[in-house]
């Protein structure tokens, strides 16, 4: 994939304080790249270079092809800019407001008028075409701005933090469009604190703080690559020693872990020592895991003022097996063929979905 | 097609829209037509039945109403224009403005034209009560378009100085207390100034400085700075029989030839709304290393409107 946005060295300062530093940054066309970093990390004066707002102090980025700093007017042509605040005016209508950027673009007027139409049917706003701007809702104001940025058929999308504010149902619909997009072909450059929606969404990110690149890449690399060890989940029918056995003599186990599969709720009730069957609504008193009998829980309950106890029996489906792994993906096919080879009964085995916040606090020192 | 300015098109429809338009109109026309009203009665019980009469009252009818309609553009228009970029500003639509493809010039020129549009809706509301100065007579043609040439100039030079505070300050509070506090420092303090230097000079100077062709100039171009001195003097030059365009002033040795005072403020009008037009253009290129960001507000902080970097 060719890239479609290229800093080399960029940097920028606001008198001593350095917001930028040495930023080397790609991102290839057709990508969904999420931009991650704290506050005051230098995402907002990245995005603003590349939109064209604020002159790099030095080093140089390329949009397209295009430097930034030599030729505006060419980038501002293929980057749809949605800043972190709606830029809403009073007294307008929702058609009216794409059609003013259409006209700002240098849309012309024949094209305008069915633009308008298709771009607020693309955003589910077909319904408020003639309502005021000022009266939407949040999230559809984020929508009408998603509009507005697709008004010149950009093929970059700059979107700063496009998702915070919203209401859940707001973001998911927000997500949904963005994949849209991406499927007409437009490279999406996102910033966003919700890590887990950006891995969710993006094929790509790149991890700043203090104005320096930590990571960047593609998702599934950056959690492989930065996460320390990978977290396996084996479980098994039967034999569950041996499996613990075999599984620690495997080369890259840094440790395992034996926990009890999920519990059946096959629950039996056992008759309360004073008679007559505990229920919902018997306050617990205490619940406890008897070490000697680990088929079945126990909780002591009130019931109608008595003391009473219920215990459940919970049926096993094997045992789980958690595993520390430091092994890349070929160590983990070994570690399965040598379970299996042994006659294990493996009923799952599958690496825990790494966690972009684990990396992002792995990665970022919180310093601002 | 010619696609006209769309700032321009989007400020039209929004000050057209609703009923704040109408109503500043209506107010301004009843004040003019008030003041037009209460003069006539003043004049018509003090003015004797002589052949002048009807002359007298259309005059002084005509130079009344072109005065509160020069007061009103005075203050009207640099309010019209201090919002303008200082509002794009404040409402963050600013940044999406400067990173479209309209030039900082079709930015400042939208503004400009649209504020102007509706400055000469209120000078053209005038014409129909300067009209009932004709009905007196007294009254020369000359005159008239005089006055309209000083109340354009003066809508553009004044919608200028709104249109530079906007452009450097960031909030529309602050560029409309700047616009009208440099309006009216400009209306009282030349006037003031010339008092001063009319003390100071005739008691201590030599008269040859004062008839050289140098001071006659300079005296004359600083009075044309200000629209009421300019027209005044121009009407009572008029009124001498004066022609419209040029006087001859008595100098040292010979006369010398001085366009007439309308003449060189509406020059001057222009000339000084360029160079703050051209300013405000400036104003609008994209943010250089040196500077402060531009103060924004994160959606999530408690004062959006907050000073300093929010950059992220």
């Amino acid at each position: 994939m060719a890239a479609i946005v290229e800093t080399r060295n960029l940097t920028r300062s606001y008198g001593a304080n350095l917001a930028l530093d040495s930023l080397d940054l790609t991102i290839p066309e057709g990508a969904i790249f999420g931009f991650i970093g704290p506050n005051g990390a230098g995402k907002t004066t990245t995005m603003r270079i590349l939109t064209t707002l604020l002159q790099p102090s030095s080093g140089e980025a390329h949009v397209a092809g295009i430097p930034v700093t030599k030729d505006p007017r060419g980038v501002r042509r293929v980057v749809g800019f949605m800043p972190d605040f709606f830029g809403v005016y009073d007294s307008m209508k929702s058609w009216e407001y794409l059609d003013f950027f259409g006209r700002a673009y240098g849309v012309p007027n024949e094209r305008r008028g069915a633009l308008i139409g298709e771009l607020l049917e693309l955003v589910d706003l077909g319904h408020k075409r003639d309502d005021m701007v000022m009266n939407l809702s949040r999230g559809m104001k984020q929508r009408l701005s998603l509009a507005r940025t697709m008004m010149h058929d950009p093929r970059l999308l700059i979107l700063d933090e496009p998702a915070s504010g919203l209401d859940p149902r707001a973001r998911i619909e927000l997500r949904e469009l963005l994949k849209e997009l991406r499927a007409l072909g437009k490279t999406i450059m996102i910033s966003s604190h919700i890590l887990t929606e950006l891995a969710e969404m993006c094929t790509h990110i790149a991890i700043i703080e203090r104005g320096r690149l930590l990571a960047a890449g593609h998702v599934q690399d950056i959690l492989r690559d930065l996460q320390p060890h990978r977290s396996l989940e084996v479980r098994v029918l039967a034999e569950a020693e041996r499996a613990e056995a075999l599984i620690r003599s495997a080369p890259g186990v840094l440790s395992v872990r034996r926990t009890s599969a999920e519990p059946a709720v096959g629950a039996v009730e056992r008759a309360p020592a004073n008679g007559g069957a505990a229920r919902a609504e018997d306050e617990l008193v205490a619940g406890a895991v008897e070490p000697d009998e680990p088929a079945s829980v126990t909780f002591e309950v009130q019931h109608e003022g008595e003391p009473a106890s219920v215990t459940f029996e919970v049926q096993h489906e094997g045992e789980m097996l958690l595993v520390d792994f430091g092994g890349d993906e070929r160590g983990m096919a070994e570690l399965l063929a040598l379970l299996v080879s042994n006659g294990v009964p493996v009923a799952r085995f599958a690496e825990q979905a790494g966690d972009l916040e684990d990396i992002f606090l792995h990665v970022t020192k919180g310093i601002v | 097609m010619l696609e006209f300015n769309p700032i321009l098109v989007k400020e039209l429809r929004g000050r057209m829209r609703g009923a704040r338009a109408f109503v500043l109109l209506t107010i301004y026309l009843l004040i003019l037509s008030g003041v037009t009203l209460m003069l006539y009665a003043g004049l018509a019980g003090n003015i004797g039945s002589d052949l002048n009469a009807g002359r007298q009252i259309g005059k002084a009818l005509f130079l009344v109403i072109a005065a509160v309609a020069l007061v009103e553009v005075c203050v009207i228009t640099p309010a019209l224009t201090s919002g303008s970029i200082a509002g794009e500003k404040e409402r963050q639509t600013y940044d999406l403005l400067v990173a479209s493809l309209l030039s900082p010039w079709q930015i400042v020129w939208g503004k400009l034209a649209s504020a102007l549009a509706f400055a000469l809706l209120l000078i053209l509301a005038v014409l129909p009560v300067m009209s009932l100065a004709f009905l007196f007579g007294g009254v020369s043609a000359a005159e008239v378009l005089i006055a309209l040439a000083g109340l354009v100039a003066t809508a553009i030079f004044y919608a200028s100085i709104g249109l530079f505070w906007s452009s450097v300050t960031r909030s529309s509070l602050g560029a409309t207390s700047f616009a009208l506090g440099t309006v009216i420092m400009m209306l009282l303090g030349i006037p003031f100034l010339v008092v001063i230097f009319g003390l100071v000079f005739t008691r201590d100077v030599s008269s040859d400085l004062l008839e050289s062709a140098v001071f006659i100039y300079l005296s004359r171009l600083f009075i044309a700075t200000h629209p009421f001195i300019a027209l005044g003097v121009t009407e009572t030059q008029l009124a001498a029989g004066g022609s419209p365009f040029f006087e001859t002033v008595p100098a040292a040795g010979a006369e010398v030839l001085v366009p007439s005072p309308w003449l060189l403020y509406v020059l001057l009008a222009f000339l000084f709304s360029a160079l703050l037009v051209s300013f405000s253009v400036r104003m609008l290129q994209p943010t250089q290393p040196a500077a402060v960001p531009v103060a924004r507000g994160k959606p999530g902080s408690v004062r959006p409107s907050e000073e300093g970097s929010a950059e992220s």
